[in-house]
């Protein structure tokens, strides 16, 4: 990445003030609202209901994270979406790689239907979903499991992780799998052992794609697994408000260590996925 | 850019060879997991979902069975007026929520794009949004939009641009705005990383010869560069558009807390209120098989906006 480089000598002062006005807006923007939530979450009930508003905590007290696993069994519903994100993005990758090889490589007949039989499932509105998925997993006892929502965040993450990773491999010289197979590999040694290491950014693209989805998804998680045991972070921190009152400094908490590890895959990989997802995104 | 798929050509083979048969085998067993996967949780429950549109299945009402009742949900849908409101509400947000995060992320993908110090922050600033769970989004803008302790509210009082605190989520027209401005955040990055893959494949002797040739910034902007970020533009539309139409999460949180539920009110949520708040799931599979007619006509729309963009 050259682009990398200083910035050039000739811009002029207003181009310098522009930039950084542009990238000020772009940085507080993106910030804030996360911000504003960890100073809430730092916050007394009376320090909260000052207008105008009191804009730090006033001393830093962190009963607000201790309730919130005392109120409700957060810790439980944490290790359930770390469980399910988990697994769904292994499910998926491990369908998908096959699938993306097979698409950008082998000769398939009606390559191109397929493809765009990928991009129409994309398509598929999750609530359409919701009544036949949830009688099917009534019907075979899945209701209140982990399978109950892998298999769905796994396969509605499939269509875009399939696009990603059939752009990533087309990218791939077809001449270093030839080579690898002219010294004997089989077709897929050659997947495994030189598409696959050359096309890594394009996995680790794909999923993190696919955990941040089943990290956020809500919809099917708040409707098959109803039982509190069961219950997933995102529809966890919808559980503090009562029927008229709203803990503000409690639910803030609840969303603070929600997002802490969507914030830290984002911060690790930032790069690498920016990277990815615009190699990717395009052409799919 | 769009013709890399296409291989070299490869040494012809007359016929089938055995290669070929063994390749398409192969091929045959590489993709059947994903198809399994596809077809199992996604086409058969969206066939099952088409099948009930035409049955009448309510489950507060166990004593009427499950007829089949022909187009009666259609015909019930198409003289619903929550429906045409649902409909109506759905558009307007999309029409708003996509235009917004094109108005907002293509400035962010070009100040993330410009080389600086706090590019690895800017990146992360960029993501942010989008990897947010949108529950949370509609929690936290929920709580920046609050009425009383809300700090949007207060920063407006502070600058003098209002006297008194707005009612955001309890006026009509605010809670609308409200809401169209959560989406438009949460949204933008995605505009935003799909423009600065673009961006990234601009080659920058482009601009910087229309620069030597006289070119001011805001001409080689409109002249060069947006021309070739259309493909870009152009796919970030279509899926921003989908899941425009289908968005849930966020009006579902904000319905929560504000009175002005019937503005807020999308597709996406009404279909969820009808088959668990109803239990009507007939004219539920009613409304998703229309939602999911919407969501192709948008992709329709865009492939012939696409084709025709690609052969001009």
């Amino acid at each position: 990445m050259s682009a990398e480089a200083a910035t050039p000598a000739r811009l002029s002062p207003l181009d310098r003030a522009g930039r950084a006005l542009g990238l000020s807006a772009l940085i507080v923007g993106g910030f804030f609202p996360l911000v504003w939530m960890v100073l809430t979450s730092l916050k007394t009930e009376a320090e909260l209901q000052k207008f105008p508003v009191q804009y730090l905590p006033g001393a830093l007290d962190a009963a607000n994270y201790a309730r919130v696993f005392s109120e409700q069994p957060f810790a439980r519903f944490f290790f359930n979406s770390l469980t399910v994100s988990l697994l769904s993005t292994l499910l998926c990758i491990a369908v998908a790689v096959p699938a993306a090889y097979a698409l950008a490589r082998l000769q398939v007949w009606g390559r191109s239907v397929l493809l765009t039989a990928v991009v129409a499932f994309s398509m598929f509105p999750v609530v359409s979903l919701l009544v036949p998925l949830f009688r099917l997993f009534r019907g075979v006892d899945l209701l209140n499991s982990y399978p109950a929502l892998i298999l769905p965040y796994a396969a509605l993450s499939l269509p875009v992780a399939i696009l990603t990773l059939v752009a990533f491999f087309s990218a791939i010289p077809r001449d270093l799998e030839a080579a690898a197979m002219i010294d004997g590999t089989s077709r897929v040694g050659a997947l495994w052992r030189v598409v696959l290491p050359l096309s890594a950014p394009g996995v680790v693209t794909a999923a993190l794609l696919i955990f941040v989805n089943s990290w956020n998804e809500f919809l099917l998680a708040l409707s098959f697994n109803t039982k509190l045991d069961m219950r997933t972070v995102s529809v966890g921190v919808t559980l503090y408000q009562g029927e008229f009152a709203f803990p503000w400094p409690l639910i803030a908490a609840a969303v603070v260590i929600a997002t802490i590890p969507v914030v830290a895959l984002i911060a690790i990989f930032q790069r690498r996925f920016v990277a990815g997802l615009t190699a990717g995104g395009v052409k799919a | 850019m769009t013709q890399k798929n296409i291989a070299a050509p490869l040494p012809r083979r007359r016929g089938r060879s055995r290669g070929e048969a063994s390749e398409g085998r192969l091929a045959f067993w590489l993709l059947l997991p994903a198809a399994a996967l596809l077809c199992g949780v996604l086409l058969f429950p969206m066939l099952t979902t088409v099948r009930d549109s035409f049955f009448f299945n309510k489950l507060t009402e166990p004593f009427n069975g499950q007829p089949f009742v022909g187009l009666k949900n259609y015909v019930q849908m198409f003289g619903d007026p929550r429906f045409g409101t649902a409909l109506r509400n759905t558009l307007f947000f999309a029409v708003l929520t996509v235009g917004g995060s094109f108005l907002v992320g293509i400035p962010m993908a070009l100040a993330a794009h410009t080389p600086s110090r706090v590019r690895g922050l800017a990146r992360v600033a960029l993501l942010l949004p989008w990897a947010m769970p949108p529950v949370m989004t509609g929690l936290i803008f929920a709580w920046l939009f609050n009425a009383q302790y809300g700090v949007f509210n207060d920063i407006l009082v502070r600058l003098h641009v209002i006297q008194e605190p707005l009612l955001w989520l309890s006026t009509p027209g605010l809670a609308v705005l409200a809401m169209v401005v959560t989406i438009v955040w949460k949204t933008s990055s995605f505009v935003a990383l799909i423009v600065l893959g673009g961006l990234q494949g601009i080659p920058r002797e482009l601009t910087e010869a229309a620069e030597v040739d006289g070119a001011t910034r805001v001409q080689s902007f409109f002249r060069i560069i947006l021309p070739l970020l259309a493909p870009s533009l152009a796919v970030a539309f279509i899926f921003r558009s989908i899941s425009a139409v289908q968005v849930f999460d966020i009006p579902y949180t904000f319905i929560q807390q504000a009175p002005a539920q019937g503005l807020l009110e999308t597709l996406g949520v009404y279909i969820y209120r009808t088959s668990i708040e109803f239990l009507d799931f007939g004219y539920a599979a009613t409304l998703s098989v229309a939602l999911f007619a919407v969501s192709l006509a948008v992709t329709a729309i865009y492939i012939r906006f696409v084709r025709d963009g690609a052969s001009t």
